[in-house]
């Protein structure tokens, strides 16, 4: 199913949507309605942004599983820069995006310098981090962020008023999504650099002969997830209005079942930032769905095992059949396409 | 005279062991399509390579182009060059569009940050104008035909200004009439100017394009002939004579059936193969690289299942699903590339003597009985008078002869009584070939029946009683090798 949608590239995906949509506000009303629209778009804002950043890992044939780590990392590190060093918005957020490069750029050095495969790679940063974070936290959750922050986590745009006097409009944290969209969508789009991730996906050895660094390419990607993840922990920490070290236990998983419900291959090559906004959509629908029809939160995690091993599989099982379907031998007076 | 397009100048290249080519000179003309014709191991890919400058040529080589001389081609100069090879896989991207295929390298190559669409679409449909073929621009590559594919490539060549197009058996994976529309373009090519040069096994197709063929035999060059110089024969004479001197073993008739492969079919792998296997002979099988040999015998070892036919040993038909029934039926088989296949170079010799009898050598305990183990090592240690004698010693250790008889006693340990081997010579020395030849001429004097996959025409006259030649997945001729001569065989070959 996943490899037809990808040959129709995004219609089908936004058709799953919208079915999931009609039958969840069949069952629920409550669904279409403006004020939970928002709920959803300010809760599913990180997933999103993260998704964007793992849809470049998994389009090189990548992966990354350090990526919750590093958010919590950068949370961290943000919620101490603004009680211990300073108040100033815009500095905290260079250092969060400087902290999410570095730990991105250390994971592409070991993949491409080393070539330590990504998912070892990644689970190994992944322990450290994690490992240095608790060192640190004694997981605990971190309060008392300056009140100038809390106030712009809390700023709405185009607000309007409701009958029983609360403010709803769209969040702030939308001004770092955005961004975040056209970005990606520009690199991979636009640049010769963002060809070249695609490139390297579809075929490594053609793309190094043609001329593509694919060790830079490599080293790139993960720095530029690492800059959306530094992004993404800002517009994180902004809504939560403190940091919880264990917030995004497993979140990786959801993020890697976004991007392949948008119809990505974990084989690389496949994928693109609309069908990555679209597979975000349908998986925070399905979940909002479970939680207005008061499906126990265990489903989702079965949910997204589920997710991920059948879009592997297959990926997996298309490349045995293009396998056994290649012709070894020119057999002589033998049909060559009528397969 | 005009200056050639290119000239090779006493070019060579050695690997360790190996004269892949010796002091080959020849030119390609501008406006040329020139053919490159030699046996497996000529040294034609060799030669490829140095062109599109994955190797360097030893010193003392010259390439030139238009007169001038490319020193240091590495493979981004060389494309720069317009040095544009097509390989039998075209490199090309299945998840990338068609106008991206075509394009992208032009961006690369020029060290552009931005892809520009327009630019983009411009440049790929004056190549494929240029082709004179209409294929869709935003079609997805993977959703192409094999033969559109290569029309992609050929495309991207252009588009990167290519002044010598490689074909490498381009028409190996194409039908009749695609191959007659492949043809028309290479044509219109070289009126524009560009030179091509192709490398096929196809004698008619190499009489109906080329304007001239070079010969390349063992890495050495034969000469270049006009497309009326030649008829088949010449041509097919010119390729064979290796001059290597074996040991030619008497060729025996034997006539008890030990193996018989009946109308064994597979799509895409061969049709209708029949032979006979007796016991006490070497058979061989010959023919191109991609004739289908490998995969026949890869069935009957039960690495690569057929879709029809039977295979019959000692007379009654045998169901061969995996190796394990095949080894339970008494057939051993050697792999081609025997280092990276046939042994466990980390692991010692002792263990891999023993490998592919561990059943029979473990108790109901599944423990391994030492002391019998010790005892069958050293007795095929002895057998195979394997140097040094040391069981103890890594498989790595040893010298690529020795590393072979411990192959051959691996499968020998549990008593077959058909050994295949595919290769069994590639990548050694002349002295060590003669000693394998020797080895396995006094296993089949012991009743074994061998089967003998070898490219190497000498090696199959010097060994075999009989030879079944393979062509394009079938077999084209079963012969006795008594009074036999490499024309003969190549002629059923090609």
């Amino acid at each position: 199913m996943f490899k037809k949608l990808r040959k129709v590239k995004e219609l089908p995906l936004i058709i799953v949507l919208v079915v999931i949509s009609i039958f969840i506000a069949i069952v629920n009303p409550s669904f279409l309605t403006v004020e939970n629209f928002l709920d959803l778009l300010k809760s599913n804002l990180v997933l999103a942004m993260m998704a964007l950043g793992m849809l470049l890992i998994l389009l090189t044939g990548g992966i990354d599983v350090s990526a919750a780590s590093v958010i919590t990392a950068v949370n961290v590190i943000l919620g101490q820069t603004l009680m211990h060093v300073t108040q100033n918005i815009l500095f905290a957020i260079v250092v969060a995006c400087a902290a999410g490069i570095i730990m991105g750029l250390i994971n592409g050095l070991l993949i491409s310098m080393l070539k330590i495969p990504p998912i070892v790679a990644t689970l190994g940063t992944m322990s450290m981090i994690l490992g240095i974070v608790l060192y640190t936290t004694n997981g605990n959750w971190i309060t008392g962020i300056p009140q100038n922050f809390i106030d712009f986590g809390r700023i709405v745009i185009l607000p309007r008023t409701l009958a029983d006097g609360r403010v709803i409009g769209i969040p702030i944290q939308v001004v770092f999504l955005i961004p975040i969209i056209v970005l990606t969508w520009f690199v991979l789009r636009h640049t010769v650099i963002g060809r070249g991730i695609y490139a390297m996906g579809g075929n490594i050895e053609s793309a190094e002969r043609m001329g593509f660094k694919t060790k830079r390419i490599i080293i790139f990607v993960y720095s530029l997830e690492g800059f959306i993840i530094g992004l993404s922990a800002v517009a994180h920490t902004s809504i939560m209005r403190q940091v919880d070290p264990n917030a995004f236990l497993g979140f990786e998983m959801q993020v890697i079942a976004a991007v392949v419900l948008g119809g990505a291959s974990t084989l690389g090559g496949y994928g693109s930032v609309l069908g990555t906004l679209i597979g975000v959509s349908i998986f925070s629908v399905i979940n909002n769905g479970m939680i207005l029809m008061r499906i126990p939160t265990f489903w989702q995690k079965i949910a997204v095992g589920l997710i991920i091993i059948s879009s592997i599989s297959v990926d997996m099982i298309q490349k045995q059949k293009e396998e056994k379907m290649k012709v070894c031998v020119d057999v002589e007076g033998e049909e060559l396409y009528a397969v | 005279m005009a200056t050639p397009l290119i000239e090779i100048d006493h070019i060579s290249k050695f690997f360790p062991g190996v004269k892949a080519l010796q002091d080959v000179s020849f030119s390609i003309e501008t406006g040329e399509i020139h053919a490159l014709i030699g046996e497996n191991g000529a040294g034609k890919s060799t030669l490829i390579k140095i062109l599109s400058g994955i190797y360097q040529p030893e010193p003392g080589g010259i390439i030139r182009m238009e007169g001038e001389q490319l020193s240091h081609l590495d493979p981004l100069t060389s494309l720069h060059h317009g040095i544009v090879v097509i390989y039998q896989d075209f490199s090309l991207f299945p998840n990338l569009s068609v106008l991206e295929n075509i394009t992208l390298g032009r961006f690369v190559k020029r060290g552009r940050k931005l892809v520009d669409y327009k630019e983009m679409r411009k440049v790929a449909s004056k190549s494929l104008e240029q082709l004179g073929v209409e294929i869709d621009l935003d079609t997805s590559l993977g959703d192409l035909s094999v033969a559109r594919q290569q029309l992609v490539a050929i495309a991207r060549a252009l588009a990167n200004n290519a002044k010598l197009l490689i074909l490498d058996e381009p028409t190996s994976s194409l039908s009749s009439s695609e191959v007659d529309k492949l043809f028309e373009i290479m044509r219109s090519l070289k009126s524009r100017g560009i030179s091509l040069l192709f490398i096929s096994h196809k004698l008619d197709e190499l009489f109906a394009i080329s304007d001239r063929f070079s010969i390349l035999r063992d890495g050495r060059y034969i000469g270049t002939y006009g497309e009326n110089e030649l008829d088949d024969d010449q041509l097919i004479a010119l390729m064979v004579g290796r001059q290597i001197n074996y040991t030619i073993y008497p060729k025996r008739y034997l006539d008890d059936p030990l193996l018989e492969v009946q109308h064994l079919t597979k799509k895409g792998n061969y049709k209708d193969i029949n032979f006979t296997l007796h016991k006490g002979e070497i058979l061989g099988i010959t023919g191109l690289v991609g004739a289908g040999r490998t995969e026949v015998v890869k069935s009957i070892f039960g690495l690569n299942s057929s879709d029809e036919g039977s295979i019959l040993f000692e007379g009654k038909e045998i169901t061969i699903k995996n190796p394990t029934d095949a080894m339970t039926s008494g057939i051993a088989f050697i792999p081609e590339n025997r280092l990276s296949e046939g042994l466990v170079l980390r692991k010692s010799m002792r263990e891999n003597l023993a490998l592919t009898i561990l059943e029979s050598l473990s108790n109901s305990f599944g423990l391994i009985d030492q002391s019998e183990r010790e005892k069958i090592v050293k007795e095929w240690v002895a057998r195979l008078e394997i140097r040094p004698d040391n069981p103890d010693l890594l498989a790595a250790k040893l010298s690529g002869g020795n590393q072979q008889r411990v192959v051959i006693a691996k499968w020998l340990a549990t008593e077959p009584k058909i050994l295949i081997v595919d290769e069994p010579t590639n990548g050694i020395d002349v002295g060590a070939k003669a000693e394998i030849h020797k080895l396995l001429r006094s296993l089949a004097e012991t009743g074994l029946g061998v089967i003998v996959v070898s490219s190497e025409l000498p090696e199959i006259l010097s060994i075999c009683d009989r030879v079944v030649v393979m062509r394009r997945g079938r077999v084209t001729a079963d012969l006795h090798c008594e009074g036999l001569n490499q024309e003969d065989i190549m002629s059923k070959a090609i």
